[in-house]
């Protein structure tokens, strides 16, 4: 094969690879605002390993949330409301008396038109594990996340509870 | 859903079960959040346009008591009565054996019950 055809195929392998790559949805903005969800979960699941109280930990996960953020865990519960509150809030929780995974399930994105605010719906599971049993108890809520674009990436701005069972 | 089902187990679910009418008294039905990944399984105790409430842990339909042979703990819960939509169904689990603040149940809409359990 000469080296004009390599170079040819290569170029063909190339665009097919691209294709691939766009048509998987990797090209898209909201694989972009998934990814950035699995990544806040992992932060959160590396703070129940490594304790959640260190300043380190607060200022990386206070980068997935905005300033003005809102979360409503509805049943007559008060709005939680401010990036400070809710970190000040997950600094005192407790990892050494249970730890937990938690991940996120049927996510669906929905972009604005204008790709800088994003209604997001999911499942939060949470796998809690006891310290001192061992025993694992499953937890779901579904949510509805508000993000927006800030700086160039993907923050939480909303997060209300939705009840399916009424 | 304890005694009936317990914690991590494998079920099927058939899809097709309510393609032609809806669900009936006594199904355990998989009820989806947001997908079909995570999913509550729960039983139906009370169909659309019906009249429900708990009184001391006794399930009440229209104002009669529903025969539930199924649950073997009960605390005695009481709910206050709620009448279901035209496409409501009142869904609860079989373990009633926690405070009822602890438990999930209540109204789903029909199209959020993906199927019946079939085990």
């Amino acid at each position: 094969m000469s080296g004009r055809r390599l170079a040819l195929a290569a170029a063909l392998l190339a665009a097919v690879g691209v294709i691939v790559w766009f048509f998987s949805g990797r090209g898209d903005e909201r694989t972009v605002v998934q990814a950035r969800l699995n990544r806040f979960a992992d932060e959160i699941n590396q703070s129940t390993v490594d304790g959640f109280g260190t300043a380190a930990r607060a200022v990386q996960l206070s980068t997935y949330l905005t300033d003005d953020i809102e979360i409503d865990l509805g049943q007559g519960t008060t709005p939680i409301r401010g990036r400070a509150t809710v970190i000040g809030m997950a600094e005192r929780l407790q990892p050494r008396t249970a730890a937990f995974k938690l991940s996120f399930q049927d996510v669906t994105v929905v972009l604005d038109p204008g790709q800088t605010t994003a209604t997001v719906h999911l499942t939060a599971e949470f796998v809690r594990r006891s310290i001192t049993t061992g025993e694992e108890s499953l937890d779901a809520r579904e949510f509805s996340l508000g993000m927006r674009k800030v700086s160039g990436e993907w923050r939480i701005a909303s997060a209300m509870a939705i009840q399916v069972l009424k | 859903m304890l005694p009936t089902y317990g914690p991590g187990e494998l079920h099927l679910v058939n899809l097709m079960a309510y393609r032609a009418s809806g669900p009936g008294r006594g199904d355990v039905v998989a009820i989806r959040m947001a997908g079909p990944h995570v999913v509550y399984v729960k039983r139906v105790i009370g169909l659309p346009g019906e009249r429900v409430s708990v009184s001391q842990g006794q399930v009440q339909i229209n104002g009669t008591t529903l025969a539930e042979p199924y649950v073997r703990n009960r605390r005695p819960w009481d709910v206050p009565e709620v009448t279901l939509g035209q496409h409501e169904y009142f869904v609860i689990g079989d373990n009633r054996g926690m405070a009822a603040g602890e438990h999930d149940f209540g109204r789903a809409e029909i199209d959020r019950i993906l199927g019946r359990i079939l085990y």
